[in-house]
């Protein structure tokens, strides 16, 4: 197999995109989330002096090995995550680094910030973090699963796992796109997405509101920088990979940026309207409201 | 060759010349009697070895020099010959055990054990009817005798109630025989057989042969009429007892056969009913027994009705009836007399007293080997038998029959079993074992005849039905030979297995194909490896070797097996192997009962389903499997399915499971979960590759396995999670994989099956370092609970590394090799006809995690224990073949093409589409690709850079103090209330714990505790009373009356 060493700046360009454009998505939606509740919120460059000021302060503390592997792991997985899927379509630049695997990659690989982190976090001793990994994974387990089948099947539908291949069974015209051919899917997409964006109803994981909770407590300075890096980068990333199974994906940056805020804004929406729920009434919502259109969507494929 | 009546007049003479003798030359009178019996088995002796070695003839002996009708007739036969040596040995060796008793009790007590013995050979050497009553006579009253002349006061009321009995079976034959010579004008039964009349056309007769049946199935204690024999058994000597349930039995069973012979076929259903009865009842009564010595009484029942059952079979088995009959006869007589025996030999009474023998590891091997004969467990004759009665009652069609003897087999072994756990590992009595030499030699001499007529049997089996010996096979002989060097300290041992496992595979692996070579590469080499960790104990470790090798050589043979009867005798001692060692757990008694019995289960099952199969045949090759006429494949699949399943721990069937594993040592549960549990697979695969896919009834059956499986993947992980043990956890986890493995095979296509293999190997390698790293840490820290533990990271960082690895490939996060199987899943899914089944599977997948972040969580992260500051690393040992495993799943998941392009190749025989495509390092499918060398550069090259950097910005970094964290405004001083470690996923038990209800383990326990009191309450029928007895007499009497003339 020949290597295109060419692949590696090309990949470094899109992370470079996604975190500039990530920083600011993330300020947007928090002023925007802000100004639902009245208040002022951030500047719109706010995350780029928070991240400098944590990239330049410099820890004295550590609670060990894994301690320091919890945002390694956390970042890895989502730079992991977004080169691992193509970017924009029918662009070899921005193909990325899609060649290593199809569909299943990425969405196993979106597991692994979550595992690492969680291991990280449980090092520190606090029971605050080992309380967030436990609500986290257990809301998980049933989050994902409405995506899991919805990715089953929109395989099924385009006899495919390769991302590239879904994308171009959408073109041609929004109404090949999945959200049309196949709703139920999108739509079970769409509640499994809400699960995983750490936003209301779903945030007890890290309750950021009232008492500092869950798997970040410990971590500060530059650990916690490199977690606010993931945290510009991953939601795109998994947004990338909805935009490319269910909404057409996007043949350029204005697409791509119009089509990840828009989807970025569905969980923005439904966190500002509605209150928090507890982990096991959050669980018991997704099998009963969310299972079943999965389950709708194998079955009418 | 000397004359047969030489048993008779050796008898009488000695007994007369005692009789002559000064009173109080007991000593000379004891040797007179150990003499004249050694005589007496010497004569039989020879003429078995005539038969068997020369060819010699049957010969007919005339008394009074005239042909019968006219006079009586004596035969000598193989029959015969076999029957007297067995009766007169045990007699040989009942009185050697006897010595104190005889010397005690004088020439009048040797007088009539001599007596009795003559008597029982002659009840079996006579052809005449009238003959055959007198020596009945004389072996009642001599038997009366043995058992009034017992110490216990007991065996007073017994003896009478024996008289009773016998008086009633004399009048009743006496007047059978009176009838019958009216009816005939013959006694001679060979002359009455062949002028037998039709079945009907006299009444007279008829009636006179219900007499004389009645008689002698007596004698055979059927149910309900034997609650007087189960008096003998517990109150007369051991020794008499032996006599009793070996050589009066086995006379009696003779006798019974000849007249059956008059009686004809029309009389065989009544015997097989009477048979099966007896057998049924008399093990569920056993089962809630306390006393030893009534224990084996009802067993002695049981095993006797079995024998009827084959004699009133003989219509179809014919020509074999013999072999099966004697090989359930000899296997019953001599186990039946060794643990009359050993009972002789513990002081109390109570099946618990036995763990008084557990000092003596000779003892328990004569124990076990016993208990293996009664099971019928190879390689003992039993097994042939059992085998080949199996094979032809299924074969024509008897299956209601063929269900109730398995039913009732597994009853047997489940409180034979239970006994032998309380002998291993209930407190023993504080009295030790009191065995003279010639209490104990009797004992050894009768497993010698148990193992080598053990290898008899199977060289029978080979000259008749063309099966190999088992005791011939390479690895099952490496196997015992470990029980001649025990002896040796366990590290030579552990070379040698090791070395034996290994030069094997290397001897044999050109004669595999790419399918089996991964499952012989996992039991040999894969076993080496994990024996590794046995280099970690000291001493001499008595009985583990034996029992591993045992298990290993099962394993071997279940890979190379060719036919039914080869696979299922590997099937059987694999699963007996692994009870051993599941046993020899500390806490392990009542899970390895549990294990065996839903083993032995589901081992019925798979006979069932290969007898079924082989529709009588007597070779049946594996592969013969797909051509099975379609109206029982559908059958054949689910038997044997079904027992495969217990193997792999399906949901329903998997309560054995966890105990099993969790309570084994720390380098068994790795062999028990790492590699036992592949075994099943195993059978799944050669089913489910010979037969395909099957219908019953319009549903396909692998459709109901996709089920099956899905769910047994979701409860299994859900368990786990619930868990604070942390081998259970680990136990539960197995399940959960089982499942998915399971669910592959019932897909049905190509890369099904290729997942299902990457779920052994991946299964295989990680639950192997699981279980090592977790008994690593328990072996250090003292407890299984994971919330006892914490912070031992530092402590124990080698395990901690084959923990996270380990976890990791089993969440099947990539890069590692967990996510090759989940990548092989999605593309099987694609390519199936089902989509319900995956939605309980996508569910199962994420609940890992929470067992797997909790297992690592709980144990290595967290708060570090005061008590617990003192840990060290693992021992080298165990740690060692942890660092082998993790560098074989990091191979492995580099380059997963190494163990599966052959086989990915081999499947396209089953499945020529939808095989991968293999191109240097990337793997396509139909639908998708995956580059695991490319995964694992990008994810290393990312995380590599991440942490470098973040290594260098934080290089004067210092650990923090382990308390300096501040939460609810507190500082925190105890460990204890701060490893967020106990019920760690409240919530989800809060929302999902309604799925983990136990209804199976509330099932199997309902089930056993049904039958417990069912027999229970049923056994109060013999309450002690003789008029009872008479009673029960009288109604059997009557019901054979109603039922058969």
């Amino acid at each position: 197999m020949q290597f295109d060493w060419m692949k590696i700046p090309y990949a470094l360009l899109t992370l470079f995109i996604v975190v500039n454009f990530g920083m600011i998505l993330t300020a947007l939606v928090a002023k925007i989330a802000a100004r639902v509740g009245r208040r002022r919120g951030i500047r719109i460059w706010q995350n780029y002096a928070d991240l400098f000021k944590n990239y330049g302060l410099r820890s004295s503390i550590t609670h060990g090995a894994m301690f320091y592997l919890g945002p390694v792991f956390r970042l890895t997985g989502g730079i992991g995550l977004l080169l691992f899927v193509p970017t924009i379509y029918g662009s070899y630049v921005f193909s990325n680094l899609s060649f290593a695997g199809d569909l299943i990659l990425a969405l196993y690989f979106i597991f692994f910030g979550t595992l690492g982190m969680a291991l990280g976090a449980a090092e520190s001793g606090h029971p605050h973090a080992a309380i967030g990994v436990s609500r986290g994974l257990s809301q998980v387990t049933t989050a994902e699963l409405p995506l899991a089948l919805a990715v089953f099947s929109v395989a099924l539908q385009y006899h495919t796992l390769s991302v590239t291949a879904i994308v171009a069974a959408q073109q041609g015209g929004i109404e090949h796109w999945t959200l049309f051919t196949n709703p139920f899917a999108v739509a079970a997409a769409m509640l499994a997405f809400l699960g995983s964006m750490m936003r209301p109803p779903f945030d007890v994981v890290s309750a950021p509101q009232e008492i500092p909770i869950g798997p970040p407590t410990e971590y500060h300075s530059s650990y916690l920088a490199m977690m606010q890096t993931n945290r510009a980068i991953f939601p795109i990333a998994k947004i990338v990979v909805y935009m490319n199974l269910f909404f057409g994906g996007a043949a350029s940056w204005p697409v791509f940026c119009l089509k990840v805020f828009l989807i970025y804004m569905v969980s923005v929406f439904i966190g500002v309207v509605f209150p928090r729920f507890r982990v096991e009434q959050s669980i018991r919502w997704f099998l009963i409201w969310a299972l079943p259109l999965g389950v709708l969507a194998i079955v009418l494929v | 060759m000397l004359s047969p009546l030489y048993l008779v007049a050796a008898a009488l003479a000695a007994s007369f010349t005692l009789g002559l003798l000064n009173p109080k030359r007991s000593g000379a009178a004891y040797a007179i009697t150990l003499v004249t019996l050694a005589f007496m088995a010497w004569v039989p002796a020879g003429w078995l070895w005539g038969f068997m070695a020369e060819g010699a003839q049957p010969v007919e002996i005339y008394t009074a020099g005239a042909l019968p009708p006219y006079a009586i007739n004596l035969r000598m036969g193989l029959a015969e010959a076999a029957m007297t040596l067995l009766i007169t040995l045990t007699g040989l060796l009942s009185a050697l055990y006897l010595k104190e008793s005889l010397i005690k009790l004088g020439h009048r007590g040797m007088a009539v054990l001599m007596v009795a013995l003559m008597a029982f050979c002659g009840i079996v050497l006579t052809r005449d009817l009238f003959n055959l009553f007198v020596f009945f006579e004389l072996a009642a009253i001599s038997t009366a005798g043995l058992i009034l002349l017992s110490e216990d006061e007991r065996a007073l009321s017994a003896g009478f109630k024996y008289l009773i009995v016998s008086q009633l079976v004399s009048t009743f034959l006496l007047i059978g025989i009176l009838f019958a010579y009216h009816a005939s004008g013959t006694l001679n039964l060979d002359t009455m057989a062949s002028a037998r009349l039709p079945h009907g056309s006299a009444p007279s007769f008829a009636l006179a042969f219900f007499l004389m049946f009645i008689a002698l199935v007596t004698e055979l204690k059927p149910f309900p009429a034997n609650g007087w024999a189960l008096d003998i058994y517990e109150s007369a000597h051991p020794a008499y007892s032996a006599l009793f349930s070996a050589a009066a039995a086995t006379a009696s069973l003779y006798a019974v056969d000849k007249l059956l012979l008059v009686g004809g076929p029309g009389w065989y259903p009544m015997a097989t009913g009477i048979g099966i009865t007896t057998f049924l009842a008399a093990n569920l009564f056993a089962l809630p027994q306390g006393n030893d010595r009534r224990l084996l009484g009802y067993s002695s029942l049981a095993q006797i009705g079995l024998i009827l059952v084959v004699l009133g079979q003989r219509d179809l088995l014919g020509e074999g009836t013999p072999f099966i009959a004697f090989g359930l006869l000899v296997s019953h007589a001599v186990a039946k007399a060794g643990l009359y025996w050993l009972s002789g030999l513990v002081g109390g009474r109570s099946l618990t007293d036995w763990a008084a023998l557990r000092g003596r590891p000779l003892l328990v091997f004569a124990f076990i080997s016993f208990v293996a004969m009664l099971t019928s467990l190879p390689p003992f004759p039993g097994f042939y038998a059992k085998w080949e009665l199996v094979r032809v009652l299924a074969g024509e069609g008897r299956l209601a029959l063929l269900a109730l003897i398995l039913i009732g087999a597994l009853v047997e072994a489940g409180y034979l079993f239970r006994w032998f756990g309380y002998m291993l590992k209930r407190e023993a009595p504080a009295e030790a074992v009191n065995g003279e030499p010639h209490q104990v030699v009797p004992v050894y001499v009768a497993v010698l005849a148990g193992w080598v007529l053990g290898y008899f049997w199977g060289e029978l089996s080979g000259v008749g039905l063309g099966h190999h010996n088992l005791l011939l096979s390479l690895p099952l002989a490496f196997a015992l030979g470990f029980l001649l060097l025990d002896w040796l300290p366990a590290w030579v041992k552990n070379t040698l297995a090791i070395t034996g496992m290994v030069a094997f595979f290397f001897l044999t692996y050109a004669e595999y194909d790419p399918l089996r070579l991964i499952f012989a590469l996992i039991f040999l080499i894969g076993g080496a490896i994990t024996l590794l960790a046995s280099y970690d104990a000291h001493g001499r470790r008595i009985g583990f070797y034996p029992a591993a090798m045992l298990m290993y050589a099962g394993m071997v043979m279940l890979v190379r097996a060719n036919d039914s009867f080869e696979f299922f005798a590997a099937w059987e001692l694999l699963t007996l192997g692994s009870y051993f060692l599941i046993l020899r757990g500390k806490h392990s008694e009542p899970h390895a009962l549990s294990y065996i019995l839903f083993s032995l289960g589901g081992a019925f099952l798979i006979l069932a389903g290969f007898a079924l199969a082989a529709g009588g045949a007597a070779q049946f090759p594996i592969t013969a499997l797909g051509q099975v006429a379609p109206a029982v494949a559908p059958w054949v699949f689910l038997l044997l399915a079904t027992g495969f399943m217990t193997k792999t721990a399906a949901i329903g069937l998997h309560i054995w499971l966890p105990g099993a594993h969790a309570e084994a040592e720390t380098d068994v549960s790795p062999m028990v979960s790492g590699i036992l549990l592949k075994a099943g697979l195993f059978g799944l695969f050669v089913l489910l590759m010979a037969m395909g896919k099957q219908r019953l009834y319009g549903v396909e059956l692998t459709h109901v396995l996709l089920w099956v499986a899905a769910f047994t993947a979701l409860l299994g992980n859900l368990m786990a999670v619930f868990q604070e043990d942390a081998k259970r956890l680990l136990a539960y986890s197995s399940i959960g994989q089982m499942g998915y493995a399971l669910f592959g095979l019932a897909l049905m296509n190509h890369l099904g099956w290729l997942m299902a293999l990457m779920f052994v190997i991946n299964h295989y390698i990680y639950k192997s370092m699981l279980f090592l790293s977790v008994g690593g840490v328990a072996k250090r820290t003292g407890t299984r609970e994971m919330y006892r533990m914490g912070g031992l990271i530092r402590l124990m960082p080698l395990s901690f590394i084959a923990v996270l690895i380990g976890i990791i490939a089993i969440s099947g996060v990539p890069p590692l090799s967990g996510f090759g199987g989940r990548w092989i899943f999605y593309n099987a899914i694609l390519a199936s006809d089902y989509r319900l089944p995956m939605v309980i599977l996508f569910l199962a997948g994420p609940v890992a995690f929470l067992y797997l972040f909790r297992l690592i969580h709980s144990i290595f992260l967290g708060q570090l224990k005061d008590e617990l500051r003192r840990v060290k690393e693992a021992p080298f040992w165990i740690a060692l073949p942890q660092m082998l495993y993790v560098g074989l799943l990091l191979a492995f998941a580099l380059a997963p093409g190494l163990a599966l392009r052959r086989v990915d190749t081999y499947l396209n025989l089953f499945f020529p589409e939808g095989g991968l495509h293999w191109e240097g390092f990337e793997i396509t499918s139909d639908y998708g690709y995956w580059n695991p060398v490319a995964i694992m550069i990008v994810v290393a090259v990312i995380f590599v850079s991440l942490f470098a950097w973040l290594l260098f910005v934080n290089r004067r970094a210092q650990k923090v103090k382990q308390f300096n964290i501040v939460f609810s405004a507190e500082r925190p001083f105890r460990p204890e209330t701060t490893h967020f470690a106990w019920n760690f996923f409240a919530p989800y038990r809060k929302a999902l714990g309604f799925l983990v209800q136990p209804y199976a383990t509330t099932f199997w326990g309902a089930l056993t505790d049904f039958l417990h009191t069912a027999g229970d309450l049923a056994r109060r029928l013999y309450d002690g009373n003789g008029q009872s007895y008479a009673l029960h007499f009288l109604a059997f009497v009557v019901i054979v009356f109603g039922v058969g003339v």
